[in-house]
């Protein structure tokens, strides 16, 4: 350890650390617990390998965040250690290139990065995959995402205004953690569909907030379906304009029982949605002209009256299941083209 | 007591900026357009001038996507054809 990397506190009060993190420009503004080596290093325990490995190179401040400082902000966030697993491969995530991490952090969009955790690790650790999945009460939930978004903050420099230029930044900004809820979902866990077979595993994506969709009333998947088709259609979201991005559909588990007691599979589901979330040319044309980026077979489309898919590939929409009883299901647009989803194992 | 830094080492240094041209004359000018709502329109208003000044001809006007790295063909080609590249954004 370098002794450069140290700072001297004189206690750790809630009043201290807020002072000494609004000197040096740190902080998400909520209190932080100590990084003290005792708990750094409690939290290390929680992962096999070098505490020395560079999980991701963070821009803009391009900024090391080596697992040691995964855990340190882990640590701040007040995280368990049982999750840092989960913040490892979140990080690991977050450096693969397609991700596109220095676009999402410095861009003037409210993209927000999600972390969805699916298999044994839900239980494990102690996620909640139930009522309120993406709200607040839980600790597993609440710390990942605070962890992911201060590892942004410290060791990428993304800071309101400065590394980060979003207009009006969102919520979800502070944590965006949820768990799969693979016992109450009819389908396979939705790392499979993306080719990861582990226990285990952690999704990032640079997306909107969800947006809900509420039917208590439809008995068959199709005007449940109907209601996420026209949430995806809004022509505010950058899926609009960039045709070839993902859509993240988290369905209740009740809404996607009914789906599955008429025989619809996930693969089912995608491709109602590809066939019914649908604006036409002339309206793309009349918002977005010649700005609206397309995969070339929808480009060669001109007739005025055209319905043209929300995204090109019924497999970018992203379709997997969480949350309690209910009726309330949720669509999360992205960011758009620019950055795609990873899908990473977790070392549990 | 004594904590941890939270923000760490800098894995890479950043870029620096070559050096500014001096003499305009002989210079040929580009424009890399991040396609941003009028980048191309004010970057090319401007480079047009500079361009008759330097007796260069027309400005190169190359695009990139805001939100990503230009791509290296874009670079290259920018290396290869111009002296000065105006970039940015607009609105």
């Amino acid at each position: 350890m370098n002794e450069s990397e140290l700072i001297d506190l004189v206690d750790e009060s809630p009043e201290r650390l807020y002072g000494l993190f609004a000197d040096s420009g740190w902080g998400d503004g909520l209190p932080v617990v100590a990084p003290t080596e005792q708990r750094v290093d409690a939290m290390l325990s929680a992962h096999p390998g070098s505490p020395d490995e560079i999980l991701a190179v963070v821009p803009p401040r391009s900024g090391a965040c080596t697992v040691r400082m995964a855990a340190i902000n882990a640590v701040m966030a007040g995280c368990p250690p049982e999750v840092f697993p989960v913040v490892v491969a979140a990080m690991r995530g977050l450096g693969r290139p397609e991700f596109n991490l220095r676009g999402v952090q410095a861009t003037t969009h409210s993209v927000a990065i999600m972390v969805g955790v699916h298999g044994r690790v839900v239980d494990q650790a102690g996620y909640n995959a139930g009522f309120g999945t993406f709200g607040p009460g839980n600790r597993a939930n609440a710390t990942t995402g605070r962890a992911v978004r201060l590892i942004l903050l410290h060791v990428g420099g993304g800071r309101p205004g400065d590394g980060d230029a979003s207009t009006q930044g969102q919520p979800a900004k502070y944590t965006y953690c949820f768990a799969e809820n693979a016992p109450a979902s009819p389908w396979p866990l939705y790392p499979q569909c993306r080719g990861v077979d582990a226990p285990s595993a952690v999704t990032v994506a640079g997306v909107e907030g969800p947006h809900n969709i509420h039917d208590m009333w439809s008995t068959h998947p199709a005007p449940i379906l109907t209601k996420v088709a026209s949430v995806m259609t809004t022509l505010g979201s950058n899926n609009a304009v960039m045709s070839e991005s993902e859509f993240f559909i988290v369905l209740c588990p009740e809404h996607a029982q009914q789906a599955a007691a008429e025989g619809w599979s996930r693969e089912d589901v995608q491709l109602f949605l590809h066939q019914k979330a649908r604006q036409s040319r002339a309206v793309k044309q009349q918002h977005f002209g010649s700005v609206g980026m397309e995969p070339p077979w929808m480009r060669s489309i001109d007739e005025p009256d055209a319905m043209l898919p929300m995204t090109g590939r019924p497999e970018d929409i992203r379709v997997m299941v969480s949350g309690g009883p209910g009726k309330h299901s949720c669509v999360i647009p992205s960011w758009g083209s620019i950055s795609r989803s990873v899908t990473l194992p977790v070392d549990s | 007591m004594k904590i941890f830094r939270p923000d760490g080492a800098i894995a890479q240094p950043p870029h620096a900026l070559s050096p500014g041209r001096r003499v305009l004359a002989g210079a040929r000018i580009g424009v890399l357009d991040n396609l941003k709502p009028n980048a191309g329109l004010l970057m090319t208003t401007a480079a047009e001038p500079l361009a008759e000044r330097a007796g260069t001809g027309t400005p190169l006007v190359l695009t990139k996507n805001a939100a990503k790295p230009a791509p290296e063909e874009v670079l290259d080609q920018l290396r290869r054809e111009v002296d000065l590249v105006l970039t940015g954004s607009a609105d």
